[in-house]
């Protein structure tokens, strides 16, 4: 194995292990050895994530090994994102199809498991999620996505008589002429396909796996967008 | 010591500071992984109903010190709620052994079941949870209602009311919730049993439909409710204020901890855990007249899942050996009317319940998540536990028949989009309030391989 493997392998086996001050030294080790900040974030924090989600997917893992992944990528992303700025200010297309999210379960539910797991899968998967937490209003998850100039508003609801705020939600950034200014992924336990389109968002997943996909896809289509001045 | 509810509060207010990410890794997941490698917890898939005592009171002890390491979160105030050595004891000893349910001749007493009871368990047919529109409500009700089985009723929710969608929060949960008493009581006057239990109020997630609704015209006080329990060993000011709200009124606490099997608590043993730690925790925090019992699986939902069932039966006899008190435990299928999915999980799930000491509530069916659940599930549920009862089967002979089961639904967990089934009144004839024949048909065929597969005594 090649020193560089061996730096980016440090890095992979801290995010599964899930230990934080292991994936913060790990990569500032790294990157102290001249590690390209882009091959830390692919082939060590994201493959290690990768590890994670799919023992999860399976049953070998469970919600506590994927909370210890999130808090260790958190460590590891504040010692490698300031390099990462600088490399995406110079070529953003390096970013891949990532951006900005802004999450939350909406005003009145406060169930966050899903939500939770989701926002870690987007993390491991390299996007920027601001997670506003629970019972959140809908002016606010709007406020937040104007501040942070998010790609993606992605709000969830368990309960069903929650589930009308994220259709507030999204007639509001009409009334607000904003709504193509960000793309609108819902989610939660009831939450349909059908639903998803009859509020006028722009797609839901029936699990964090898919949801990541989904957000990958919605990058895309926004990006193709601008290119087509839509 | 705790004197009155209103200690709980005052600790609710003052308790140490802890952030819930800290309290949901570092209290719970951490302190149950410490401890399921301490008391080396293990479960094996093929052991669904564990002829283990041992295992059974080393899950005890277990989740009583996580009870006592940690107490409860208040979410509302981001404070611990600490008990004092000997609280949580003085709380089993309070826990009741008989209680009442509705009134009159229809009137049942709840008992603490012990494992293997040759005893019935009591029958409360429902789908706590379920959405409904107004329509389906009344009419799906009384189809478990006039079960002759059925010895108590619940309810889905009413997601909308005149038109007029059921939004959290919103005054309208307030109507809902009442319009969903009146329509309770209608289904129990219609029926002939207007003296029959309930467990009901579940049109409000928040708390303005529980206090709307403790009147005697609507939830009497020989009737229960919900206080909920977030996850995991967590209360919030919605939550405590349904508890301080039967102080005066009397109506029955059913305390809910929906632990999440696959979740804070890692894999099954954990979960079980921090399933005993929550009955415990909740004599307190919600002043329990009984506990609901109700894993849920981390991705799948359902009840049926091997884990779920082996956590069911688990916890239940955990309580039954060490700590006997009411315990009701429910039953969310994955799938939904009109497939035989739905029989084979709800007797999967009947059987794992009656033989571990449980009675029976259900069924949630299609996870809870639709309106397409009916009264035929519910009877044969109830048959299924009677059954089990009358037989004296063992928990080994349980293991076997439940392992026999789950061969016969367990892929419907592979199937993307769950195994719905159809609306109640896709299942039911609306007029004569009778299964539709090909639902009845589908219920003997599967009731006689159910016989065949050793449960001869299901009549």
């Amino acid at each position: 194995m090649s020193e560089l493997q061996e730096y980016l392998e440090d890095v992979m086996n801290a995010i599964i292990e899930g230990d934080a001050d292991w994936a913060r030294e790990a990569c500032t080790e790294a990157l102290e050895k001249g590690v390209d900040p882009l091959q830390i974030l692919n082939n060590g924090l994201m493959a290690g994530a990768d590890v994670v989600g799919q023992k999860f997917e399976i049953g070998e893992f469970f919600l506590p090994q994927l909370m210890l992944t999130g808090r260790a990528l958190k460590a590891a992303m504040a010692v490698i994102e300031p390099r990462l700025q600088s490399i995406y200010a110079e070529n953003e297309d390096l970013k891949g199809d990532t951006g900005v999210v802004v999450m939350a379960t909406v005003k009145t539910d406060i169930h966050d498991i899903g939500k939770n797991i989701v926002a870690s899968m987007l993390t491991a998967s390299g996007f920027t999620v601001h997670d506003l937490g629970v019972d959140v209003p809908i002016k606010s998850i709007i406020a937040k996505a104007q501040e942070v100039d998010a790609n993606i508003i992605g709000c969830s609801a368990l309960l069903t008589t929650s589930m009308p705020f994220m259709r507030d939600l999204v007639n509001l950034l009409e009334a607000m002429g904003e709504r193509a200014r960000f793309k609108v992924m819902v989610g939660g336990a009831s939450v349909t396909p059908e639903f998803a389109e009859k509020i006028g968002a722009d797609g839901t997943a029936p699990n964090a796996v898919k949801a990541v996909q989904l957000a990958q896809q919605l990058i895309r289509n926004q990006r193709a967008e601008k290119e087509a001045g839509t | 010591m705790i004197l009155n509810y209103l200690d709980i509060t005052d600790r609710a207010n003052n308790g140490p500071y802890i952030s819930e990410e800290n309290w949901d890794l570092e209290k719970i997941a951490m302190t149950t992984m410490e401890l399921v490698s301490k008391y080396k917890l293990e479960w094996n898939p093929e052991e669904i109903v564990t002829d283990d005592p041992g295992l059974a009171d080393t899950i005890f002890e277990a989740g009583l010190e996580l009870a006592r390491r940690v107490g409860a979160y208040s979410r509302s105030t981001e404070r611990i709620i600490e008990f004092e050595p000997g609280e949580l004891e003085e709380g089993i000893r309070r826990m009741p052994q008989t209680l009442i349910m509705g009134e009159g001749k229809d009137a049942r007493t709840l008992y603490a079941r012990k494992i293997m009871d040759e005893r019935l368990p009591l029958v409360w047919a429902g789908n706590p949870g379920a959405p409904h529109p107004e329509e389906l409500f009344l009419p799906s009700v009384m189809s478990w209602a006039q079960e002759p089985i059925v010895d108590m009723i619940t309810c889905g929710t009413l997601v909308e009311v005149d038109g007029r969608e059921v939004r959290t929060e919103d005054p309208i949960e307030i109507v809902s919730t009442r319009r969903e008493l009146q329509y309770m009581r209608q289904a129990l006057k219609r029926v002939g049993r207007p003296g029959m239990g309930m467990l009901a109020a579940q049109s409000s997630v928040s708390e303005l439909g529980d206090l709307a609704v403790a009147h005697p015209d609507y939830l009497r006080t020989c009737d229960s409710h919900l206080v909920p329990m977030l996850n995991e060993l967590k209360m919030d000011h919605r939550n405590i204020a349904r508890a301080v709200n039967s102080l005066e009124y009397g109506m029955r606490n059913a305390s809910l901890p929906c632990v999440i099997v696959g979740g804070l608590g890692g894999d099954a043993p954990g979960s079980a855990v921090v399933n005993v730690a929550s009955f415990l925790v909740s004599n307190l925090t919600c002043i329990s007249d009984y506990h609901l019992c109700h894993p849920i699986h981390m991705r799948h939902v359902a009840t049926s899942t091997r884990s779920v069932l082996w956590v069911e039966s688990i916890v239940e006899q955990a309580f039954a050996r060490n700590a006997p008190c009411i315990i009701v435990s429910d039953i969310y299928p994955k799938s939904g009317a009109m497939t035989r999915e739905l029989l084979y999980e709800t007797a999967a799930n009947a059987i794992v319940i009656t033989v571990s000491g449980g009675h029976l509530e259900g069924c949630g069916s299609a996870d809870g998540n639709l309106p397409n659940g009916t009264g035929l599930e519910a009877r044969f549920m109830g048959e299924v536990g009677h059954a089990v009862a009358r037989q004296g089967l063992d928990l080994q002979e349980a293991n076997g028949m439940v392992l026999k089961l789950l061969e016969k639904y367990e892929h419907v967990f592979d199937q993307s989009g769950g195994n719905p089934g159809v609306r109640f009144d896709e299942a039911y004839d609306l007029v004569s309030l009778r299964p539709l024949p090909a639902w009845q048909q589908m219920y003997e065929e599967v009731k006689a391989e159910v016989r065949e597969l050793g449960l001869v005594t299901l009549e």
